[in-house]
Formats: C-alpha cells, structure tokens, sequence
C-alpha cells in the first residue's frame, strides 16, 4: 500500500474579499458621514435627555445664538433665501450685483447688518471671518432685522419651522429676544437643538 | 506571513533573477480598513444633535385661558449657579424664596416632591434671571422633562421676584 501523505495546506489565506469588503464600507461610511460644516461661528449646544431629532422635512430656518450673543440665521430652503436676499436688498436700498447675488446663495448663513451687506459679500467667507465681519443680526426693538429676514423666508415657504441653536454660554436675554421676535409674527413652536445626554434612572 | 522566497543554496552556475512571489501581505491594510471603518462608525452615531420642543403661548389668542390656582403653582428662577423658587405672590410678607441647584438631589427632588404633593395640576412658571445663561433655561426645561412636568410657562422677570431674590440676599 502506497503511503498515505497529509496535504500540507498553506497558512496563508487569501485576503482579496474581506479587503474588498472593509474597503467598501469605508467608503461608505465615509461619504454618508455629514461633517461639521465650517460654521461662520462655532456654537456649542447645552445637553438634554430629549431623544427627539432634528426635524428637518419640512425645511427650517435656523437662528444661531453665539455665545458674545450675536444672531445669525441660516435655511435649508433655497426659494426662501432667494426671497430673503431680493426683498431685504430691496427694503434697505442696496443695490446688489450678479455676483454678490451668488455669493449670497452660496453661502450658508447670514449674520451681519442689512448696511454691511454688500461689503461683506463682495469677500469669500473665510475673509469675512477673518475681518470680523460677522457682527451679527440687529434685533432690538430700535432696529429688528432679524423679523424682517424671517418674516421674508416665511413668505416665500410658510411651511418652515423655527430651530434656535443656542450657544450654552450665551445669555438667556438674548435667547428671549429671538423667542420675542418669533412670537411677534405669530410662530409659537421652536426646535431647540441640544447635544445628546444620558437620562438619569 | 510574508512569503519567504525559497533560496538555491549557493550552487554556481548561472544567476536567475529571483522569481518574487505575486501576492502581497494585505494583513496591515485590512487593518487599517477596519481601524477607519470602526472610527467613522462611531462617529456618525455620536454626533447626532437632538432638539427640545418648546412651545410658546400663542400671544394674539385671549380667549381659552385656564385659571391656574396659585396654590398649585411653584414660580422657578434659574439663575447661574443657582435656583430661587417660591410659593405664592411674590412680594408678599407670608412667600418665603429658597434657593437650591442644579444637581439631582436639588431641584429634581424639589420637583418630584412638589409634583407628589399638588398632583397633575402643578404648573411651574419660570422666569430666569437676568444674569442666567441660556444652558440654565435648557437645563431646567430638561430637569421638568425628567421629573416628566408638562405643566411650564417661560415667562419674563418681573420686579417683584427680582426685589426679592436681591432682598433674600441668597
């Protein structure tokens, strides 16, 4: 009888398919995850237990409280910026060019006085970041931009709904003017954005 | 894990170029994948930002106002590092203000004790102070949802509170 060899099996196994594999899903992972867009200012939410997301069907208006309490505004909705933009030029005589137009579009959020606006959108954003551009939007009984931005986004998109990002430092004064501001067209229901937080047993 | 080329043995004769194995090590490289899958993994569930409801009472409507008992009110004002509460009118000589923080053996136990004595119709009105931060408001809306408080009005400082809470020197 002829010797019966054991095959000897190689150690090494191949490792094509499983690389495929970790390769695609990092590749996925990486494009569906949404990075921190570069925020004119960075705001830090306090935490809550709320466990509700962002509800973000119906589009929102965003109104950020940085914590020196400067307002900016952003929205999701390109119609409601485009009627933001043409109606407050409008309103405040400010005649703007094709260009400052786009750059307006582009731009996500809007944060300086109705005055300042053509200065501030003849520059890139980090240029404006850079000078200090971003003061903010007026909202003081004397002089209240910020109704006149909202109201304009509302006109053009009734459906969106308010989120107020808050900075954690921010002071509550500030808070109460925008929920004052908000109330004062007749829009009662906010989204406060929190960071997530553990609930207690 | 490398292949190892097998080498001749010195013999003379005619030098080949070695023959190289085709396949490469992929082990440090699945590594990484796996190392860059898990951290953005992590990262896309972590940093999700959740929102709080809050609805304010509608300021053109008068009508349908339910009378809320003074006794079943408690009058919150989150300041900085602090809490005042009181029960009753403020300014009045029998109202006493407290204070307490923000910690869970502070308002929470306050609220869920208030909340066991009157019952479902405790309604709490909040009026922060002017030196309070928005993080205060946030916290104390959070402190009524734990102890599970539906019943909250966000109300502005008035006078008499703010006399108070300076008098009581707390």
């Amino acid at each position: 009888m002829p010797k019966v060899s054991i095959k000897r099996k190689s150690v090494s196994l191949d490792m094509t398919a499983m690389c495929d594999v970790a390769f695609l899903l990092l590749t996925f992972f990486m494009l569906t995850a949404k990075f921190r867009p570069d925020e004119a200012v960075t705001i830090l939410p306090p935490t809550s237990v709320s466990e509700r997301p962002v509800n973000t069907q119906t589009g929102t208006i965003t109104i950020s409280v940085a914590n020196d309490g400067k307002i900016f505004m952003s929205t999701d909705n390109k119609e409601a910026q485009q009627s933001m933009l043409d109606r407050m030029a409008n309103r405040y005589g400010v005649a703007l060019s094709e260009k400052q137009k786009n750059n307006f579009m582009a731009s996500e959020i809007v944060g300086y006085p109705a005055g300042a606006m053509r200065q501030v959108l003849d520059l890139s954003k980090t240029e404006v970041k850079a000078k200090g551009l971003y003061q903010g939007i007026p909202c003081d009984s004397a002089d209240n931009q910020l109704y006149l931005w909202v109201s304009y986004a509302k006109l053009a998109a009734p459906s969106l709904s308010v989120v107020i990002k808050g900075d954690a430092e921010s002071n509550y004064k500030v808070f109460n003017q925008v929920v004052g501001t908000l109330q004062s067209q007749n829009i009662n229901v906010f989204q406060l954005v929190t960071g997530p937080e553990n609930k207690p047993k | 894990m490398a292949e190892i080329a097998q080498d001749g043995g010195g013999k003379g004769g005619k030098k080949r170029a070695k023959k190289m194995s085709t396949k490469i090590d992929m082990t440090p490289m699945v590594d990484l994948g796996f190392l860059l899958i898990t951290f953005f993994m992590l990262t896309t569930t972590l940093s999700k930002p959740v929102t709080m409801q809050l609805s304010m009472p509608d300021k053109t409507d008068t009508k349908e106002t339910s009378p809320v008992k003074l006794s079943e009110t408690l009058t919150v004002s989150p300041d900085e590092k602090k809490i005042y509460y009181y029960q009753g009118i403020p300014g009045a000589p029998d109202t006493k203000l407290e204070v307490t923080d923000y910690s869970a053996t502070g308002i929470r136990q306050i609220l869920f004790d208030y909340k066991k004595r009157i019952g479902t119709n405790f309604t709490i009105v909040v009026k922060p102070t002017k030196g309070a931060k928005y993080r205060n408001m946030v916290d104390f809306l959070d402190e009524c949802s734990i102890t599970e408080n539906k019943r909250y009005a966000l109300l502005e400082m008035d006078p008499l509170t703010e006399k108070m809470i300076k008098d009581s020197g707390k």
